[in-house]
């Protein structure tokens, strides 16, 4: 169905299609389709990463593998779907192939240093290791390294880290901005839930 | 067919359909007048609304590289997105300049409605604590205009547009005709009454510019969240939806879109407007609209522009400049103050089917009012707009299973950030830049602005105040920000044409008439003498209904 189907067959249907009439009036001209944002011309792109035959755009083939390995380690599947079934890394090469050179780059520095750590502490890429030892390179790179509360001293460089969280925000924008990610939040798909009834607890007890 | 729209002379040409030029056209063609609406963008319908998508059936889900490419200024504001990007200005297109080191954000709407269509509706009455500042605290100049002047229109627009909120009886804060007031979740409603039992001050559910009741036609919201997107119900205030609609239904209003003007033209000889010029935005078409008025709604500083871009031999330093005070005194609000915390015995988990409500609380301004004493390090003060909800923690940390149920169990967050006053200052100012012409060939502007010390300590108090009222609520992480951000980015742009009584020092009068061009008017931010700290278009649009009142009536006594 299309979104304004969708509308019209919701609750707001008939409320929306009353008023609509008297106000395309206006305007005189008609707004020139090129003028409209994809969006708001109605395109559904959601099925776009499902295409059969999906090559990456920008990932190499180890890249592309390496970031499925990877975000299905950030996001697992549980008894909801995990990041390699919601596409993530079919999102994150679309998004990329289209960033500018430096955030590009940044991007492969930081998939490239997990794979120079793995080939440094393991001898092998992060792709081709045991899960217990990809498991445990993650480990060590997930916790930000904080300054020592018994000496005060600040923080050495925690290039692991910074790395590591960066590809991390990428993974998890993409994992929750997918239809896979908004039912894991638990969202039934309708657009509103109102009213809104705030609080109605006495005073002084607020949870 | 009607008569040739060019060839009529109207009794007023509206430059500009947003907040303020839809007042304009409504007000003066069901008075009766002939009224054309030149409006530089293309007409919106609510086809192209889309509050109720995923952003999963967004190619990009709003990490667009054409938002990116082609409005890398407009991206600037959260409410520029890959959904609505068209309707914001192609910063390709419309260049301006700024000098080096002074960066400026200037967010603008080229669409019928203007930025009515995005804005954030909040919506607040100003006191004579502000109209008369100047004489409280010696700094700038007082309005010509007082609290009383402006009321009744106050009234008007209240009642017409449907503001939901609260009264409360606060000496900053006039209380106005407000429909039911939204509710606030619980941790707001423990910042009240924290906020009031330790320190005396008020915290009040903000007060918006949507329906909460089905009101002139338009139904009452339905939480679904995401205005800037478009609202399928009308349930927010925009223009074309309400105004400009009435407007067009008096039957004597004309509305010419894609109509880019360009500069007023004045009658040889006579010191009076003849109308104005515009560049028909497709066909790049050089036309001209006869009318016995002209009428500046193109907001602040563009409006400006248009007079700027409008010399004559009398005027050479802009039209209705003999005073030099033409795109001086330009004012943003400054932001950037105010603190973020969470609420850890709260245990309210987040919960992605809940009603958006699209409103916060708002803390009216507690500094230098007249029953506090005055603060030794500025003048003048701020107002916090903030909030409190469980959220889902996207900034948990790990990974993993552990993660998954981090996002899920979420934090309940509490936050409060300042909107302060930004003082009138001559050299805050906008030029025409001799070298930059917009698509159109249409000289573009020079924006020439910084935030001073004042704005500099209003938000240094802005962020340990915040902390004390989140502390007092009981918050735990909290981070306090003291940051100065770069003009423009309240989208609160005022000032520029300013009113007053002498005409050696403003451009205006009280009714928003230039006292060098009597059938010449200015009726948006732009006549502001200063900024408050309330969120301005409630303001502008009763100081529009007001100036329409006067010229109708100079109209009736035939003065005009
Ligand atoms: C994201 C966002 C949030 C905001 N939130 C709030 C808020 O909560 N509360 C509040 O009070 N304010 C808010 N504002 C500010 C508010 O939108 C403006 O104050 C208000 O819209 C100004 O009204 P206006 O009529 O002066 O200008 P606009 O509404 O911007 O309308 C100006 C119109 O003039 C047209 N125009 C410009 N130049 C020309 C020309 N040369 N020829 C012909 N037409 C021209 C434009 O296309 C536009 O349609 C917000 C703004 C934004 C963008
Ligand atoms: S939240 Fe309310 S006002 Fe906003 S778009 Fe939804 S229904 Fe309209």
């Amino acid at each position: 169905m299309k979104r304004r189907d969708l509308i019209r067959a919701g609750v707001l249907g008939g409320a929306v299609a009353a008023l609509r009439p008297s106000v395309a009036t206006a305007g005189q001209n008609a707004a020139l389709s090129s003028e409209l944002t994809p969006a708001q011309s109605g395109v559904d792109a959601s099925k776009d990463l499902d295409a059969p035959g999906w090559k990456p755009l920008f990932l190499d083939a180890h890249q592309n593998e390496t970031l499925i390995v990877l975000s299905d380690l950030i996001i697992p599947a549980t008894d909801t779907p995990g990041a390699k079934e919601a596409l993530v890394n079919r999102y994150i090469d679309l998004v990329l192939a289209a960033e500018t050179r430096e955030t590009q780059s940044a991007f492969l520095n930081s998939l490239g240093y997990v794979d120079g750590e793995s080939i440094r502490r393991y001898k092998n890429a992060f792709l081709y290791l045991a899960r217990e030892d990809q498991d445990d390179l993650l480990h060590s790179m997930a916790y930000p390294h904080n300054p020592s509360r018994w000496t005060g001293e600040a923080a050495a460089p925690d290039p692991g880290h910074t790395h590591f969280d960066a590809l991390k925000r990428r993974i998890m924008t993409a994992y929750y901005s997918s239809q896979i990610g908004q039912k894991e939040l638990g969202w039934d798909g309708a657009f509103a839930h109102g009213p809104y009834l705030g609080c109605e607890h006495p005073e002084g007890d607020h949870k | 067919m009607g008569q040739d729209p060019l060839l009529q002379t109207y009794d007023a040409v509206v430059v500009g359909s947003g907040a303020t030029g839809g007042w304009a056209a409504k007000q003066l063609s069901e008075a009766g007048l002939k009224v054309a609406l030149l409006e530089a963008g293309r007409a919106v319908t609510p086809r192209e609304f889309t509050e109720h998508l995923p952003a999963y059936k967004l190619k990009y889900r709003d990490h667009s590289p054409e938002v990116l490419r082609t409005r890398p200024i407009q991206k600037q504001c959260y409410a520029c997105m890959e959904y609505n990007y068209e309707w914001f200005v192609n910063d390709l297109e419309n260049p301006y300049s700024t000098p080096t080191g002074k960066p400026f954000t200037w967010q603008r709407l080229r669409v019928l409605g203007g930025r009515s269509l995005v804005w954030g509706r909040q919506s607040y009455r100003m006191s004579d604590n502000d109209f008369k500042a100047a004489s409280r605290d010696g700094y700038g100049d007082d309005w010509p205009i007082s609290y009383a002047d402006l009321a009744p229109y106050y009234d008007i627009v209240e009642k017409y547009v449907g503001i939901s909120g609260a009264a409360e009886n606060n000496e900053m804060l006039p209380d106005g005709r407000f429909l039911q007031p939204m509710k606030m979740s619980c941790g707001e409603v423990l910042l009240r009454e924290r906020v009031k039992a330790k320190f005396g001050h008020t915290v009040t559910i903000g007060r918006v510019a949507i329906v909460t009741e089905n009101h002139n036609g338009r139904l009452t919201c339905h939480y679904c969240g995401p205005c800037e997107r478009g609202c399928m119900t009308f349930s927010y205030f925009s223009s074309p939806f309400t105004t400009v609609k009435d407007a067009v239904a008096s039957g004597n209003c004309t509305v010419i879109t894609n109509a880019v003007v360009s500069h007023v033209n004045m009658d040889d000889g006579s010191n009076k407007a003849r109308g104005v010029t515009y560049v028909d935005r497709l066909t790049r078409q050089v036309k001209e609209v006869r009318a016995k008025s002209v009428i500046l709604c193109a907001q602040a500083m563009e409006s400006t522009r248009i007079l700027l871009n409008s010399s004559t031999r009398e005027y050479p330093n802009g039209l209705a400049n003999s005073s030099g005070a033409l795109g001086h005194y330009l004012m943003d609000h400054v932001t950037g103050g105010g603190a973020t915390g969470r609420l850890r015995d709260f245990k309210t988990l987040p919960n992605a089917n809940e009603p958006h409500r699209p409103n916060g609380v708002y803390v009216p301004r507690f500094r230098n009012t007249p029953s506090s004493p005055r603060h030794s390090r500025f003048i003048r003060g701020y107002g916090y707009q903030g909030g409190s909800s469980a959220q889902f923690d996207f900034n948990a940390e790990g990974y993993g299973t552990t993660l998954k149920h981090a996002v899920k169990d979420g934090a309940y967050g509490i936050s409060l950030g300042a909107f302060g006053e930004s003082l009138a200052r001559w050299d805050n100012y906008v030029s025409i830049d001799p070298n930059l012409k917009d698509a159109w060939g249409i000289p573009s502007l020079h924006i020439n602005m910084t935030h001073g010390d004042n704005e500099a300590a209003l938000m240094e108090d802005a962020g340990s105040s915040a902390a004390e009222f989140l502390e007092a609520a009981g918050a735990k992480d909290i981070h306090v920000q003291f940051n100065v951000e770069s003009p423009g980015m309240a989208i609160h742009e005022l000032g520029t044409a300013r009113m007053g009584n002498d005409s050696k020092k403003s451009v205006l009068n009280s009714f928003n008439q230039a006292h060098d061009v009597k059938n010449l008017f200015v009726m948006d931010g732009a006549s502001f003498v200063s900024s408050a700290c309330q969120n301005p278009t409630l303001s502008m649009m009763a100081i529009t209904v007001r100036a329409c009142t006067n010229l109708i009536d100079r109209f009736r006594k035939n003065e005009v």
